[in-house]
């Protein structure tokens, strides 16, 4: 039982960043901005928390920092996706490529001991843990309630509908996307706060499984949420039972490691839920 | 636009400044490291190689209005399939049966994509980034366990049985240049299916298919039927390009076999646009900045300053081509 306990235990951590690029991803998509390029700014997140948490020794303003590198890189979408109308696949691609090279290029020697000292102060990671929980909820009711929610959503439908009811899409994309820096921001420094330092490709693919939460959740924040704590329990078993047999069959880890893909590559099959993708997606 | 592009220079030569290095320095470099000796010339087009097969993977899905994200996982599944094949069997029939391996493993992992755009509607760039993952995952299990070489410290499969030789060998200045037979295939691939595509009716139905699917639909071509065979088609040509790369240069596969061609061979068709001959010098380009990476390391310039040259290179062509067409701003 204890085990058990443990075991849902480590599946809530390891989905906290999850969960918070996830509503990054809804904020964006839901507005009609397709995001692939979530792992990118999770990873500038990152990389931007230790280093500015390491210079001036302070956690706090280390996250403002990463929170901060997140936003440039979503308006960096907005800006080639809604101002020079490229192809959102093309720009999010382009910026996950940068954002790869760009904290590369950060981590180098030139910088390194400079900025990555072996101590990094970090926020306590329990405060990640309340924002997992509560930004779910927070942004359901900011769809379901508010004003500014629904022209969200009406935006993502049907850009063209929402201009001739006199809404700014561009505007309200531009919003979205901040808020998409914001949560993607925060899933990067806890990242770093759960190891304590940066290190190349850190976030691992955690921004394609938010993704991938997205599609099973049907764009809506508290199924998302739950879709992203449900991948990370095949992680948490392939963790907790390395090598082990579970339930009393030997499986590979990589079989486990595959199944948040394999699930969603179902999903989109049709064959779990049926497709409810924001019709104004990927649309000027 | 201009400032856009503008702004991708400046920001590449302030970056160059930042860790004191002079950006002409750099430049030089990167020639002199990829085209200033026939040693250079031999690694770029190695380099190009792989680019020129999953470069048309990608252009071959555009072509059809199919975003190919995946063909990274195709390139590493072909590369695992046809390795496999060429450890146990020798000689031309090896080469011939692991570069069909290669071609199948590749359409089979692209397939899943097709059939779920074609015929379910949805995104084929999701799938393929999915399937990327479980490609990565199925073959570390396989190498890390059932087709590793367990006389070897690393997780990789024994040397193929019969490697290909490089089809030309000479000195030049004291350095060797090499050029694979790959690498002419490939061109040759190229330059085949530029030509398929203007002059056969199939062609004219992938490029319908591209342009306007429900137009194409109303004309009475099969567009589901095209779509899907497109996506398997992008996929076998990537996968047979990891089946040459296993088969000329690496000559074995490993973990971690594909530096990332597949991500590059979607700046390489985004590259060359609309024009199929376009792929090769693209491919040149793509393979000139991978054979300089060394040479920019040696002058102490971080290795990343190479994906961030290849991030602007795709965001600056982009703007100008594959801009969203419903563009109306009321």
């Amino acid at each position: 039982m204890a085990d058990f306990v443990q075991f849902l235990g480590l599946a809530f951590v390891l989905g906290v960043p999850v969960v918070l690029a996830a509503m990054g991803g809804l904020t964006s998509e839901r507005s009609g901005v397709m995001n692939i390029g979530l792992e990118g700014k999770m990873l500038f997140g990152a990389c931007v928390t230790a280093m500015v948490a390491t210079s001036t020794q302070n956690a706090w303003l280390g996250l403002v920092g990463g929170i901060g590198a997140a936003i440039l890189a979503s308006l960096l979408h907005g800006v080639l996706t809604q101002v020079y109308r490229m192809d959102h696949v093309i720009s999010g691609m382009s910026i996950n490529i940068l954002a790869w090279g760009g904290t590369s290029y950060l981590y180098s020697p030139h910088f390194t001991d400079r900025a990555f000292g072996s101590t990094i102060p970090v926020v306590p990671r329990e405060v990640f843990y309340l924002l997992a929980v509560a930004i779910p909820a927070v942004i359901w009711v900011y769809l379901k309630r508010t004003r500014g929610g629904i022209r969200l959503m009406a935006v993502g439908n049907d850009p063209e509908k929402s201009r001739q009811m006199g809404i700014d899409p561009i505007r309200v994309r531009f919003m979205a996307l901040v808020a998409t820096g914001v949560f993607c921001g925060l899933a990067g420094a806890m990242i770093v706060s759960n190891t304590g330092r940066f290190s190349e490709g850190m976030t691992s693919g955690r921004g394609f499984i938010a993704l991938a939460a997205l599609i099973i959740g049907g764009w809506r924040p508290v199924p998302t949420m739950i879709a992203c704590f449900a991948f990370m329990l095949f992680q948490a078993l392939q963790i907790q039972f390395q090598g082990q047999a579970i339930f009393g069959v030997m499986l590979p880890n990589e079989l486990w490691l595959s199944m948040p893909y394999l699930v969603t590559l179902l999903a989109l099959a049709g064959l779990i839920s049926k497709n409810s993708v924001p019709a104004g997606l990927g649309k000027a | 636009m201009i400032f856009l592009i503008l702004g991708c220079f400046a920001l590449v030569v302030v970056l160059l400044q930042i860790i004191g290095v002079a950006p002409g320095e750099a430049v030089q470099a990167m020639v002199r490291g990829s085209l200033g000796t026939a040693r250079g010339w031999s690694g770029t087009l190695r380099e190009m190689t792989p680019l020129l097969f999953a470069g048309l993977a990608v252009y071959v899905g555009l072509r059809a209005g199919l975003f190919n994200i995946g063909a990274e996982g195709q390139f590493v599944v072909g590369a695992c399939a046809s390795a496999v094949v060429a450890i146990h069997v020798p000689g031309v029939l090896g080469w011939i049966l692991s570069g069909i391996a290669g071609l199948i493993a590749g359409a089979l992992w692209a397939f899943p994509a097709g059939w779920i755009k074609a015929y379910r509607g949805g995104h084929e760039v999701v799938s393929t980034i999915m399937l990327n993952f479980m490609a990565l995952q199925l073959t570390s299990y396989l190498v890390l366990g059932p087709i590793r070489d367990p006389s070897k410290d690393d997780a990789t499969t024994p040397d193929v049985l019969s490697p290909m030789r490089p089809l030309l060998e000479t000195q030049f200045d004291g350095s060797s240049f090499r050029l694979h037979a790959a690498w002419l295939i490939g061109i040759l691939l190229i330059l085949g299916f530029g030509w398929w595509l203007k002059k056969t009716v199939q062609g004219y139905e992938l490029n319908a298919t591209g342009a306007n699917p429900k137009a194409a639909q109303m004309a009475g071509v099969p567009v589901p039927k095209v779509t899907l065979l497109a996506m398997c088609a992008s996929g076998a040509f990537a996968g047979l390009g990891g089946a040459f790369h296993v088969l000329a240069y690496e000559q074995r596969f490993y973990n971690d076999f594909s530096p990332g061609y597949g991500y590059n061979a979607l700046g390489v068709a985004l590259l060359a646009g609309g024009s199929p001959w376009a792929l090769i010098p693209a491919a040149l380009i793509f393979g000139i900045l991978g054979q300089s990476a060394s040479s920019l390391q040696i002058m102490e310039v971080p290795k990343g300053m190479t994906s961030i040259l290849l991030g602007l290179l795709i965001i600056g062509f982009a703007v100008f081509r594959y801009r969203n067409r419903e563009v109306n701003r009321g």
